[in-house]
């Protein structure tokens, strides 16, 4: 039986390189700043006419989506493809585990490909870890979403918009919007945010969608929206799944779109220069008025676009940190043999 | 006759208040002399059991078992004399037939021996009674749905009447399903932040408390399998305070861990019922040492593949058989559990609760466990008898060294 170690180190190196992306949650300010600064200069190369650094030429990567998701697919795609990397699509929601194959023999056979790097979504939480711990040593894994758990790309794409817009994440008030008990996302951000030094996280939505045990990650919970977005610098809206609805969590799109869909007179109690976000995509009239989301404030496009300079950077650091890892092994390995002779 | 003399053994059974260093004959398999250390004559099949402990034997009231070979292999080692096994195995337990053919295996394995709970509903359905007098004549100690769901109150109360007429004993699992259900762990802080989906403390207590309303209203005998929240313990103290004849255990999961040993995403630790607080852990700790509460393995092997998977995909349930003993003994040395509660929670009450002898007394059948409490033990997956090398404790120092189980006076381990 493999015991599992911590999720919050496994995705470093002995010297604290990151070398898989699993959750934003125990990584240092400084790695997290790193991930920015390395999006940031990344951005700058994708205004350019010819988008494309060597940094990944020669390696594999393969988008193995258990869950279907074309947006997020699609970035890491393009930001393997400005890599240099060579990519392989695996649409396995629709092919191998549906037919009854596990996911550690679908893990097996994609490794006798030789591949460098998974980028995994999965529906189960805590399954990129799982990957992470069962892969040959040398092969990065990047969490695309795993369940509620993580989805920190997604998180540090949004941790750069904010800084893109305000400077910085030091001092900023941020409220998330929504579904928090579903989202991955919002669990990624909380942990980032904290991290990086925001000086107030707000969670807001109604008690069906809202744990109580947020507040241990470092949240302040609100169930009223107004009090919840009163004097914040940053609006993070999250999608609402219409299962929520079957699942008796809410009574209708209507009342929740009242409660807490955001319009401008909402956002009007927030502070006048703040940001709207989405991950996206975004429902209109049922969490964000159509004019909100178009509107001055609103960053979501600005997002998307960052969405693939932060998965290169990512990427990027998380093979060298692979490389750095096999080679110092590898040092140790012939000093042992060095010694034996 | 065949005799077996054990000498200068600290002979401990608290259901008589004994503490004393002992010898002990047993003859065709039946105690038939317990004396003072000393007193006995020399014998050519003989055990000394100096510096050990000498206990009633281990009778775990719950644990899941398919292969019954290697499991009752398992229970021997880890110093289990009998051993009442759910009805989910493979084929479900829900008639006569199934239950001699679980007996003449146990008999033919010639380990610790099965007492085979039968089911309480066809096919572990939950919405038709099974021959519920039939399986008790064929030797069903008591009858369990094991954690299957029973479709409503209203079978469960014709359960209870039914089982109250011919004076059975029922086992039952609080969980309301539809509160428990898609959960993989205890819901709190760690399953928030792992994004698993959480299993309330209401799913146990609101389903207990029905429970315990119904036994009030029928007068059944029921026995509740692995409560798991300190709450449950409240109730179950309460409702014995009141005289219903009800009692409990506990699963030694929920002894040893908490939620937060789910941290790792390790699937060892999914478990029915889930881990929960520590808290929780601590109140049904009290309740053993309070001696309201029994204490089962609630043993399950599962294969290697079953639980490589994340934690949510993989299959719950934790073998324990084979460190059973050591494990609470690790809790008897760590300070949390008193060595008079273990053996009362793990023997003594088990057998009052299915109506057998209790203790270790002269003229009964030879139940019993030879145990160095002080040796450091560290299993390893290859020390284990069971198929099932889900079990948490491999590489970790536990104390207690089982040295010889008997089981119905025949030697079924010795180290």
């Amino acid at each position: 039986m493999t015991r599992h170690s911590d999720p919050t180190q496994v995705q470093l190196t002995a010297d604290g390189r990151l070398k898989h992306f699993l959750t934003t949650e125990g990584l240092s300010k400084d790695l997290l700043t790193e991930i920015l600064d390395l999006a940031d200069s990344f951005i700058s190369t994708q205004e350019r006419a010819v988008k494309k650094v060597p940094l990944l030429r020669g390696k594999t990567v393969v988008n193995l989506f258990f869950e279907n998701s074309t947006r997020t697919r699609s970035t890491f795609e393009l930001a393997a493809k400005r890599l240099s990397a060579d990519i392989l699509n695996l649409d396995i929601a629709r092919s191998a585990t549906s037919k009854g194959e596990t996911l550690m023999d679908t893990l097996w056979n994609l490794e006798a490909m030789y591949s460098d790097m998974f980028v995994v979504r999965h529906a189960d939480s805590g399954a990129a870890h799982f990957i992470a711990e069962q892969v040959t040593p040398g092969v990065a894994i990047i969490n695309a979403g795993d369940g509620r758990h993580a989805h920190p790309t997604q998180a540090m794409l949004d941790m750069l918009t904010i800084r893109r817009h305000k400077g910085t994440l030091e001092g900023q008030t941020v409220a998330i919007v929504g579904d928090i008990l579903h989202s991955r996302v919002a669990r990624s951000q909380i942990h980032a945010l904290h991290t990086l030094g925001a000086k107030e996280i707000r969670v807001i939505g109604p008690a069906t969608l809202v744990p109580k045990e947020m507040e241990e990650l470092g949240a302040k919970i609100y169930f009223d929206m107004e009090q919840g977005l009163a004097g914040v610098d940053v609006v993070i809206m999250l999608r609402l799944q219409k299962e929520r609805m079957s699942d008796a969590l809410l009574p209708s799109e209507g009342e929740y779109f009242k409660l807490y869909g955001l319009t401008e007179a909402k956002l009007a109690l927030a502070k006048p220069d703040a940001i709207v976000m989405h991950p996206g995509p975004i429902n209109r009239g049922v969490e964000i008025d159509s004019a909100v989301a178009d509107g001055d404030q609103s960053v979501i496009l600005n997002q998307v676009s960052y969405g693939i300079a932060v998965r290169m950077a990512v990427m990027a650091m998380a093979m060298s940190g692979q490389a750095a890892e096999q080679a110092a092994q590898k040092n140790e390995s012939q000093e042992t043999t060095g010694d034996d002779a | 006759m065949s005799t077996f003399t054990i000498t200068r053994a600290q002979l401990m059974d608290p259901s008589q208040g004994l503490n004393e260093l002992s010898d002990i004959i047993i003859e065709d398999g039946v105690i038939s002399k317990i004396s003072k250390a000393g007193s006995t004559e020399p014998s050519s099949h003989q055990f000394d059991a100096q510096n050990t402990l000498l206990l009633p034997g281990l009778i775990d009231l719950s644990c899941h078992i398919n292969s019954i070979v290697s499991e009752t292999r398992a229970a021997a080692r880890g110093g289990v004399s009998l051993l009442c096994t759910q009805p989910n195995s493979k084929p479900i337990v829900d008639t006569p037939a199934d239950v001699s053919s679980i007996q003449q295996a146990s008999d033919q394995a010639n380990n610790s021996q099965i007492l085979p709970l039968g089911a309480l509903t066809q096919g572990l359905e939950g919405d038709q009674l099974a021959n519920m007098v039939s399986l008790k004549q064929a030797g069903c100690i008591a009858l369990s749905n094991a954690r299957a769901p029973i479709k409503n109150a209203l079978v469960l109360r014709r359960i209870m009447e039914y089982a109250k007429t011919h004076d059975i004993l029922i086992m039952l699992t609080a969980e309301d399903h539809d509160l428990s259900a898609n959960g993989k762990m205890h819901e709190g802080p760690t399953a928030n932040r792992l994004g698993l989906a959480g299993i309330a403390e209401v799913a146990e207590t609101t389903a207990l408390a029905q429970q315990i309303l119904l036994v009030e209203l029928t007068g059944c005998r029921v026995h509740f399998s692995q409560i798991s929240c300190a709450r449950s313990v409240e109730m179950i103290k309460a409702a014995q305070d009141k005289g219903l004849p009800i009692s409990a255990d506990v699963a030694i999961a929920n002894l040893l861990y908490s939620d937060c040993d789910v941290n790792g995403f390790d699937s060892t630790f999914h478990v029915q019922p889930p881990l929960r607080s520590e808290q929780d852990r601590k109140a049904l700790l009290a309740g053993i040492n309070d001696g309201i509460l029994a204490i089962c393995s609630n043993h399950q092997a599962r294969d290697i593949a079953a639980k490589k998977a994340p934690f949510a995909a993989a299959e719950p349930g934790m073998s324990t058989l084979d460190s059973w003993l050591s494990m609470m003994l690790t809790l008897v040395a760590k300070g949390e559990l008193e060595l008079n509660s273990m053996i009362n929670a793990c023997s003594i009450l088990p057998a009052k609760i299915l109506g057998l002898e209790a203790g270790l007394k002269e003229q009964q059948q030879a139940n019993l466990v030879i145990v160095d409490q002080a040796a450091d033990v560290c299993f390893g997956a290859d020390d284990l008898a069971s198929i099932g090398k889900n079990n948490p404790v491999l590489g970790e120092p536990l104390k207690g060294k089982v040295c010889l189980t008997l089981s119905y006076g025949c030697e079924v381990f010795r180290a």
